[in-house]
């Protein structure tokens, strides 16, 4: 008897689609559903038929509108009212499926384009969390800082650290509770494998303390070892799989470290890569005798914070002690010591491009928005007299809101889903837009692009704020008025507002791509200028190769006196090579080395003391690379140990130091006047070379042969004929049978050399020329979209001017004009936020200034032509429609 | 309301006094309150739900009638009406009303007197 009467659900359903929320109002719905029952077995008591009686119920259910009016008024007659926040909520959330999937069409636009929007910003928001966000590998690593010489006692201006320094610093602070001190090197590592060429640090023992990371196997090295020079090593887990055949037993095996035996006595977890991706081997710092300078800046320096000691106090004491150390010794005067933070170190360009970036994007999604609450504005008239009725159901404003917002919600939220699909598929395909430039940062190895929590968290706030931002377009000039007024309004189009907003939204959409759009052209012109700039070489068929040519004493004459003249002879009879040298310090990789120097005969002011960057190389280097050689001659095999000591000094050191006077013969000697350095005789002038990269000035250099001083590194480059990496293998057979079991690497094309250098310009620009154009797209379409629909709104007006004998050609190009005025007030509005927005981008610009007129030409060109095609094929369909049909369609 | 003339009547303020009229006697719910008016219409006069409902919530928020969920064994729930005692003032008072509308109209337009 008490089955559940069959007209409930049917009722539900019915009211449902007039606006009702039916589990709002149980008691009044089981009434009704009561009463349809009564019927309908009062009709089948009567002698009706079943078909019948059903037909007779369903016609009483055809017009429900007036009764979920009063349903929906209906409160406190012993409704039994389930009605809380949640279930509101949830009947919200069912509304809004239900609405769209009512338009499947007008869902997955919306969706697609905010796909896009939140995808950009979702992917650029994961290389902040990677690369800003994330934190060194390290326990406690806002605790690490790296402690600094400075030039001047400036800040900004730091300096590696000499050994001296690293002692005061130890002995005199008291800020921190450990701190480590080490210098770059490469190790060629020999095994029963192929020998192989890898990054490695002496370091003081020290340094692991600092850092806080234990060692996966065995133990790291102690004090006493480092300072009873010990030969021992640890090694990265990379190495210890590669040449130890992972084996837990490798501990205390032998391997040959730049042909000397060191002990393994520790094996570091992986991903441990301190201080920079590729490290493999950690050796004891072992001091020498040449280390102890004062003025020899050859080290870095970390160092952990003592407990309760802020990074701010443990700077002001560092520099205190730095002030003291310049009243104290003469090598100090000019310098002072300072503090940074490791998690921070070399992370202002990247923050600067990544602004930019995130900035670009943002600006993507709200193009994306502002085409998002064009279509809802369009969809909101249709659907304005939904809401009227809903209003006048009682809904309330605020419940309206509401459910429009769940509405626009579950679009985002869809949008969501499909940007971080989006953004998963970009960060697979990062590797090919990605250069390793940009994904690698110091102390930290290579950052991997992940989408984690935090960026999925990241993702649905965007999604969120950009339902905010277009959801409640539909609602505009709802709130305040009188339901009736409201539906009359609905009823007869009434469009003029709605239209004011839509080409409001043009001009906004276009100011929006005019600022993308420049900025990333912008940063192509940068890129292009650079690659444009002369490096001083011609880097034509020039292949480069790097090799570590290790000897017990860097600094003292070379174990390899002959290996340049080997090098030379080796490569005579192959009919690819056409000219063939070698340098300590390639341009443009990022490698240095500084010397203090004494000009002979040069009176210096007492802050003047001469230096120029260091370079060691191998005869017929100048020439392979294509550096002119101004003034006396270039390097011979003859200049070696015995001989007289000789140099060649760049183009601007000649100007600094011999001004208008040629310096051939003149002499110089490395260190001060007092050191047992030889007097070496200017034998050669070489142009400048843009060495520290192409955006930056040359500086003063000198060269010195290797077969009279020799350096760990050197990098052999040769002049091939066509294809240079088709050499490669030509040259490493040469390099092998002059030093056997030497490994080469770093095996590249000077050219990519070069754009190496570039790299990390490259990757924002590809990203940014990305996101601009989607950028423009999203805004043609948006402008095509509003267009077209103005243009039709106007029908009327352009029957009546055709009627008036207007020409086809005067009607479209009226339209046109008409529809330009809102592209016109955008590109003013968008050409002023370009010139704000491209002072932002001065750091990552290079000889382009924020206003640059050629781009914010041909910016304006692009988006006035999209505007003109948007305007003009609509116009042109306007003009060929009938006057006479036009008039009627109203 | 088939009968556009009866049906403009009802909208004009009759519907409410055939309601009150037909809850003078008896307490009903909303099905019977429709047969019932029905019935004594001779099938003239009937209610379809969707008109039926909002009136008789007018009338309850008035405080006209009354309704209360009645559960009797064996039987589903039902709201049934009752009218208050305001409800008879009203249903008194326009009964009035209608009987001298009707009669003048009767006079007006040369109908012959309902008995």
């Amino acid at each position: 008897m008490h089955h559940e009467n069959p007209w409930l659900s049917r009722l539900r359903e019915r009211l449902a689609a007039e606006g009702l929320t039916p589990s709002a109002h149980l008691e009044a719905i089981d009434e009704i559903a009561e009463h349809l029952n009564d019927l309908h077995r009062g009709l089948i008591r009567a002698g009706r038929s079943e078909a019948e009686a059903t037909a007779a119920v369903e016609a009483e259910l055809a017009r429900m509108g007036p009764l979920a009016i009063a349903v929906a008024g209906r409160r406190g007659h012993g409704t039994r009212s389930r009605e809380g926040w949640t279930s509101g909520l949830a009947g919200d959330a069912r509304h809004a499926l239900r609405a769209l999937r009512l338009e499947p069409g007008f869902s997955a636009i919306v969706i697609l384009t905010l796909a896009v929007g939140i995808g950009a910003c979702t992917t650029v928001f994961s290389f902040i969390n990677a690369l800003l966000l994330g934190s060194l590998p390290y326990p406690d690593p806002d605790r690490l800082v790296l402690v600094w010489e400075t030039i001047d006692d400036d800040r900004d201006r730091r300096n590696i650290v000499a050994l001296p320094v690293y002692d005061d610093w130890r002995r005199e602070s008291r800020s921190f509770a450990s701190m480590g001190i080490w210098e770059y090197k490469t190790f060629n590592v020999a095994s029963d494998q192929e020998p192989e060429q890898v990054r490695g640090i002496r370091a003081s023992s020290s340094l692991f303390t600092v850092l806080g990371v234990p060692p996966a196997l065995g133990r790291v090295f102690t004090q006493d070892e480092d300072a009873r020079r010990e030969r021992v090593a640890v090694v990265s887990d990379g190495i210890w799989r590669a040449h130890l055949g992972a084996d837990p037993a490798a501990l205390g095996k032998q391997v040959r470290l730049n042909g000397e035996q060191y002990q393994v006595i520790g094996v570091m977890p992986p991903g441990f890569q301190f201080p920079q991706q590729g490290t493999g081997v950690w050796v004891p710092f072992h001091r020498e005798k040449q280390d102890e300078e004062r003025d020899s800046h050859s080290f870095q320096v970390a160092a952990r914070l003592a407990p309760g000691v802020t990074f701010d106090s443990a700077r002001a004491e560092l520099e205190q002690i730095g002030r003291a150390l310049a009243q104290k010794y003469t090598e100090n005067e000019d310098e002072g010591n300072t503090v940074t933070r490791m998690a921070e170190h070399n992370l202002g360009t990247v923050r600067t491009m990544l602004t930019a970036l995130m900035g670009a994007v943002i600006l993507v999604l709200v193009i994306a928005c502002v085409n998002v609450a064009n279509l809802q504005l369009g969809r909101a008239l249709a659907r304005r007299r939904e809401f009227v009725v809903r209003l006048s159901l009682g809904a309330g404003l605020g419940r309206l809101s509401r459910q429009l917002f769940a509405e626009s919600l579950a679009l985002a939220l869809a949008g969501g889903v499909g940007g971080l699909i989006l953004t998963w598929s970009a960060l697979r395909a990062a590797d090919l837009v990605v250069t390793p430039g940009f994904r690698t940062l110091p102390f930290r190895g290579e950052v991997a692009l992940t989408i984690d929590a935090v960026v999925l968290l990241f993702g649905a706030a965007v999604a969120v704020a950009a339902a905010a931002l277009f959801g409640f377009a539909p609602l505009a000039g709802l709130s305040g008025r009188e339901p009736n007024t409201l539906l009359r309004d609905a009823e007869r189009g009434s469009t003029a507002a709605a239209n004011r907003t839509r080409l409001t939204l043009v001009a906004v959409e276009v100011a929006l791509a005019i600022v993308v759009l420049s900025g990333s052209g912008l940063l192509i012109k940068s890129l292009s200028g650079l690659l444009a700039v002369n490096p001083g070489l011609d880097a034509r068929e020039v292949l480069t190769m790097q090799v570590s040519l290790p000897q017990p004493d860097t600094y003292g004459p070379p174990t390899r006196e002959n290996f340049c003249a080997a090098l030379s002879r080796g490569a005579e009879g192959l009919p690819g090579i056409r000219g063939l040298g070698a340098i300590s310090h390639l341009p443009l990789s990022g490698a240095n080395a500084g010397r203090g120097l004494t000009i002979e005969g040069r009176v210096a002011g007492p802050d003047d003391g001469a230096s120029a960057a260091y370079r060691l190389t191998c005869p017929g280097y100048f020439a392979t690379i294509g550096i002119p050689l101004l003034d006396g001659r270039d390097f011979t095999h003859r200049d070696v140990t015995r001989g007289e000591q000789v140099t060649i000094v760049s183009k601007t050191m000649a100007e600094r130091y011999w001004p208008g006077a040629s310096p051939i013969g003149k002499r110089l000697k490395l260190g001060p006047l007092e050191s047992l350095q030889p007097w070496r005789t200017v034998v050669g002038v070489a142009d400048d070379v843009r060495h520290f990269g192409l955006d930056s000035e040359a500086q003063r250099e000198f060269y010195v042969p290797y077969a009279q001083s020799s350096w760990p590194v050197m990098t052999i480059v040769a002049k091939t004929v066509g294809e240079p990496m088709a050499w490669q293998s030509a040259l490493s057979a040469v390099v092998k049978q002059v030093e056997p079991g030497l490994p080469v690497a770093r095996v590249r094309s000077m050219e990519d050399v070069i754009v190496g250098s570039v790299d990390w310009r490259e990757t924002p620009m590809k990203l940014l020329t990305a996101f601009a154009i989607v950028g423009l797209l999203l805004a043609s379409i948006g402008v095509y979209g509003v267009l077209a629909y103005y243009v039709s709104q106007r029908k009327r007006e352009i029957g009546v001017r055709a009627a008036l004998g207007a020409t086809r050609r005067q009607l479209s190009s009226w339209v046109v004009r008409q529809s330009m005025i809102p592209i016109a007030a955008g590109v003013s509005v968008g050409v002023g936020g370009s010139l704000a927005t491209g002072r932002l981008l001065q750091e990552l610009l290079y000889q382009v200034q924020p206003g640059d007129p050629q781009i914010i030409a041909i910016v304006v060109a692009l988006l006035v032509a999209v505007g003109l095609l948007a305007s003009w094929l609509p116009a042109r369909r306007a003009a060929s429609i009938d006057p006479m049909m036009a008039l009627r369609d109203e | 309301m088939a009968d556009p003339i009866v049906e403009a009547a009802a909208r004009k303020g009759s519907a409410e006094l055939l309601i009150l009229a037909a809850l003078e006697d008896a307490q009903l719910h909303g099905y019977d309150i429709a047969r019932e008016i029905g019935r004594r219409s001779g099938g003239l006069l009937t209610f379809h739900v969707a008109s039926l409902y909002p009136l008789l919530y007018k009338l309850e928020d008035r405080h006209w009638i009354q309704g209360r969920w009645i559960e009797k064994a064996g039987q589903r729930r039902r709201r049934c009406y009752k009218l208050t005692a305001e409800g008879r003032k009203v249903l008194a008072k326009q009964r009035g009303r209608w009987e001298a509308f009707v009669a003048a109209l009767a006079k007006a337009a040369g109908l012959k007197h309902a008995s």
